[in-house]
């Protein structure tokens, strides 16, 4: 459904004085090099990486919040890249993203509803007319009570304003979710249910995620398959369970070997009681 | 879930404890509020029209009759002083508010925009600012003429630029935030993303400055009034009264002081509604 | 042994214009010399203060009771402003989760380290300046002499933390208190502060208080852990044994919940805990998790939260599991 090919983002860093004198180039960073992926209907892709890999640049240039500098975006026969006015309005109401602060990406003068309703009607969503039921019917998608539509982001915890910023992102009826560090910021228990509504709403919508985290704990609960980023390149890609249990890739060893080892819990809670 | 309604339950009870502790915030609104009523109400209110001359009663000290004395030509210090409030504060928060306006929305388009809109309109606003406030309203006055409209006029050429400044640079950090960025994502015009997410966000500060703003052009529109330069005789403001009552300063003292002290009063309320929005903001950002 | 840290009834309550609400109501907590503790939490639970109050560092509008906070037998409660400063200075060393916001960003970094020198160890300059360099080579910086030179915002996340650490154990300090020092970090640097730190440790035969919500790097880093929640230790013990046999539902819940790369392909939903983690300006008397517990029950809004012994060393906070622990025992025949 999603395919990108051959993408590369390079920042160029500003220049000092002395090197605008001289006419020297900055220093430039190559945030991404030469990028090739592919997402299906329904599947949930992990990108994995530390910081600086590359993998918030690849997911922001997918829906152009950083222009890519070459290659090929397609989604569903659409040329990204090249998309100009309608055509990247629906472009990006097809890729929806999560980001990972859920304190700030809410604006705090909006009421949930509000913002949810919003996101419905500039996009001419069947239903969004009707106010109440079409932000009512979304709240129950992300598990929230219809209650929250009246509340301001402040009042809501973060585990909350995630699953407000899924509601909105899926007012706009999109195929393909990017879940930016989406759960990287929240409480672990938390965390969990967040992880288990991205399930839910694969199973229930047909969605496709591209799930971007630095953790590949995170990355194991959810994704199908998983792509793992190292300075600007994928170094290695394939099914969740493959990868993690034989990885191929030095990189991907290292980043496994580094994880806190996990330990093995005993049965039940209380001794021949239940859990 | 019942925890959702208990916690707002608890956010609204806090917030509205603070605002009647906020006695800053309550004194400056009886205030400005009392001045406002006096002004709306001056037709109504006025014992006396402002301009009828009575020379065989001029200054006259303050009694039962004219209750702040008349001037040297007879006229009702207090009726006067209540028209011309009106005046004043008419004049001033249209001046205050069209160069907030103004300069707030280029700011923020500036701000949002970037490249060349912005650094055009940046050198623009710094140079305004540059020049000394008064000296800039002064040479308004010099091509426009003298009278309401052009003190109107200057202070809104020289005030909207702090505001543009303002907005810009809230822009800018706000530019980064994900929620703006959300907007991008979702598809969002950019006059939506300005006008319906950005403004409100950022407008609050230019508006706790325009407090210290509306009292500062005040004083101005005041100063200009009694260099002349202001509101045109015979119409009365706070400071062709004070204008007006110079030359008898030490003998009908009433002339040009009680004027005075409306406008201190006018001021002091002002700041104390600034000083309140500011130590309430800061209560509730700890929310 | 002797604790090295005593903490007993540690109460801290935030002020505020209408009243007070408490964050920590009620917390117990030995650190033994040369022990690495782990306190496991997540928002709200209390960690963070808790572990504050060892040097007293509180915001302004805290206010802390306890039974007992003593230091290497000394009372830290009672401590005069000049003792507190050398209680912080040489005692204990801290390291905070940010460690941008720790340094002046317009000061070299080497800089800083040898000035924590000149001023709590007395040194000169120059003397400062090598003891500087030694520290930043101890805990891994590489090329130290360049590094000394370097601005904070010149540095990686990791090496800034590594700075940090130095600064800490500089006065070689009987106590090292981390208030999540890898939260911030890439996976692979957080296991190379991890042994760093334990490195320190064995070298000098210092003490951890190590602050986390990440359960993995407690249980990779620590001996014993106590585990908090809504102000209260719910359960404590040695680390592999809580998290092999945790007697808390709030720890055994928090356990399950964790994501774990061996779940890779497994098409298994992982249970979180349903509901939110409390928050403290609505706390009600009893048990905080009662309102996400499997094993509630009505009397669970009596329990006043003391710790029993479940195996040794080993304390948990709910009775319903202690009881059924102490039956299960008794029922085997265990004296």
């Amino acid at each position: 459904m999603l395919s990108v090919r051959d993408v590369s983002k390079e920042f160029i860093l500003r220049r000092s004085a002395a090197e605008w004198v001289r006419r020297q180039p900055g220093d430039t960073h190559l945030a991404v090099n030469r990028v090739s992926l592919e997402l299906a209907r329904g599947e949930i892709l992990g990108l994995a990486g530390g910081s600086g890999s590359g993998k918030t640049t690849l997911a922001r240039m997918l829906i152009r919040l950083v222009e890519p500098d070459e290659g090929q975006i397609v989604l569903e026969g659409l040329d990204v890249r090249a998309a100009r006015g309608r055509q990247l309005r629906e472009v990006r109401r097809r890729m929806q993203m999560v980001f990972q602060d859920p304190y700030s990406s809410l604006n705090p003068r909006m009421s949930v509803g509000a913002a949810i309703l919003e996101a419905g009607r500039v996009h001419d969503q069947p239903g969004s007319e009707a106010g109440g039921p079409f932000v009512a019917r979304l709240l129950d998608l992300v598990r929230l009570p219809a209650s929250a539509a009246t509340r301001r982001p402040r009042e809501l915890s973060g585990g909350q304003r995630q699953r407000v910023a899924v509601a909105r992102a899926l007012a706009v009826g999109p195929q393909i979710l990017i879940a930016d560090e989406a759960v990287s910021a929240l409480d672990v228990s938390i965390q969990t249910q967040l992880l288990n509504l991205f399930l839910d709403l694969r199973d229930e919508l047909g969605l496709a995620v591209l799930f971007v985290a630095h953790q590949l704990s995170v990355i194991a609960e959810v994704a199908d398959r998983v792509a793992v980023m190292h300075l600007g390149e994928i170094v290695e890609i394939g099914p969740t369970a493959e990868v993690f249990r034989a990885p191929q890739a030095a990189y991907t060893q290292t980043l496994l070997a580094a994880h806190p080892r996990h330990v093995a819990l005993a049965e039940a809670l209380i001794p021949g009681g239940p859990a | 879930m019942s925890d959702l309604s208990v916690r707002s339950l608890a956010v609204r009870h806090r917030f509205r404890i603070r605002r009647l502790h906020n006695w800053e915030l309550t004194a400056g609104i009886v205030v400005i509020g009392v001045l406002m009523l006096a002004a709306l109400l001056a037709p109504n209110i006025a014992p006396y029209p402002p301009n009828r001359l009575d020379i065989i009663n001029s200054l006259q000290a303050p009694s039962w009759h004219h209750w702040m004395g008349t001037d040297f030509v007879g006229r009702d210090i207090w009726s006067r002083v209540l028209y011309g409030l009106r005046v004043d504060m008419l004049v001033v928060a249209v001046i205050t508010y069209a160069g907030l306006v103004i300069g707030v929305v280029v700011g923020t388009i500036a701000g949002y925009f970037g490249g060349w809109f912005d650094a055009i309109v940046g050198r623009i606003a710094d140079t305004v600012i540059a020049f000394p406030f008064i000296v800039l309203v002064l040479a308004v006055i010099a091509i426009v003429g003298p009278g309401l409209k052009g003190v109107a006029i200057g202070i809104i050429i020289a005030g909207w630029a702090l505001y543009c400044r303002l907005a810009r640079s809230e822009m800018l950090a706000l530019r980064e935030q994900p929620f703006i960025k959300s907007t991008k994502a979702l598809g969002y015009s950019h006059l939506r993303a300005i006008f319906r997410h950005a403004l409100p966000n950022l407008v609050r500060t230019s508006l706790v400055y325009s407090t210290v703003d509306v009292v500062v052009n005040m004083l101005v529109l005041a100063g200009m009034s009694y260099l002349g330069l202001g509101q045109q005789a015979p119409g009365a403001d706070l400071g062709s009264i004070i204008a007006s009552g110079q030359s008898y300063l030490l003998s009908a003292w009433w002339i040009t002081t009680i004027p005075g002290i409306v406008l201190v009063l006018f001021g002091f309320g002002v700041s104390l509604i600034g000083d309140g929005i500011t130590s309430g903001e800061l209560l509730q950002g700890a929310l | 042994m002797t604790a090295l840290l005593r903490l007993e009834g540690l109460r801290i309550a935030f002020q505020h214009r209408t009243g007070s609400t408490e964050v920590v109501r009620g917390v117990d907590l030995e650190v033994g010399p040369s022990e690495t503790v782990g306190l496991v939490g997540e928002s709200g639970s209390g960690k963070s203060l808790t572990c504050r109050s060892v040097i007293r560092l509180m915001p302004s509008h805290a206010r802390m009771t306890a039974a007992r906070v003593e230091f290497d037998g000394r009372d830290v409660l009672g401590l005069s402003t000049s003792d507190l400063r050398q209680h912080r200075a040489h005692n204990v060393g801290m390291i905070f989760q940010d460690p941008f916001s720790c340094f002046d960003p317009t000061k070299r970094v080497g800089e800083q380290v040898a000035e924590t020198l000149r001023v709590n160890a007395g040194m000169d300059r120059s003397a400062a300046h090598d003891r500087a360099l030694e520290l930043l080579a101890s805990v891994g910086i590489d090329r130290p002499e360049q590094r000394f030179r370097a601005y904070p915002h010149e540095l990686s996340g990791g090496m800034r933390q590594r700075v940090m650490i130095a600064i800490a154990i500089s006065a070689k300090p009987k106590l090292l208190i981390a208030d999540e020092p890898t939260t911030a970090l890439d996976v692979t640097t957080q296991a190379q502060i991890l042994a760093l730190i334990e490195q320190l440790r064995r070298d000098s035969e210092m003490a951890v208080l190590l602050v986390s919500h990440d359960f993995g790097v407690i249980a990779q880093a620590c001996d014993r852990v106590a585990v908090m929640y809504g102000g209260y230790v719910v359960e404590a013990g040695p680390v592999d044994e809580v998290c092999a046999e945790p007697r808390h539902p709030y720890t055994r819940a928090l356990l399950e919940s964790i994501p774990n790369v061996e779940s890779a392909g497994q098409r298994i939903r992982r249970a979180g805990i349903p509901g939110q983690p409390p928050n403290p300006a609505e706390l009600r008397p009893g048990c905080p998790f009662v309102e996400r517990c499997t094993l509630a029950r009505e009397s669970c809004h009596d329990v006043d939260m003391t710790l029993a012994e479940v195996a040794p060393g080993h304390v948990t906070a709910c009775p319903i599991v202690a009881a059924a622990v102490g039956a299960a025992s008794s029922t085997r025949g265990r004296p």
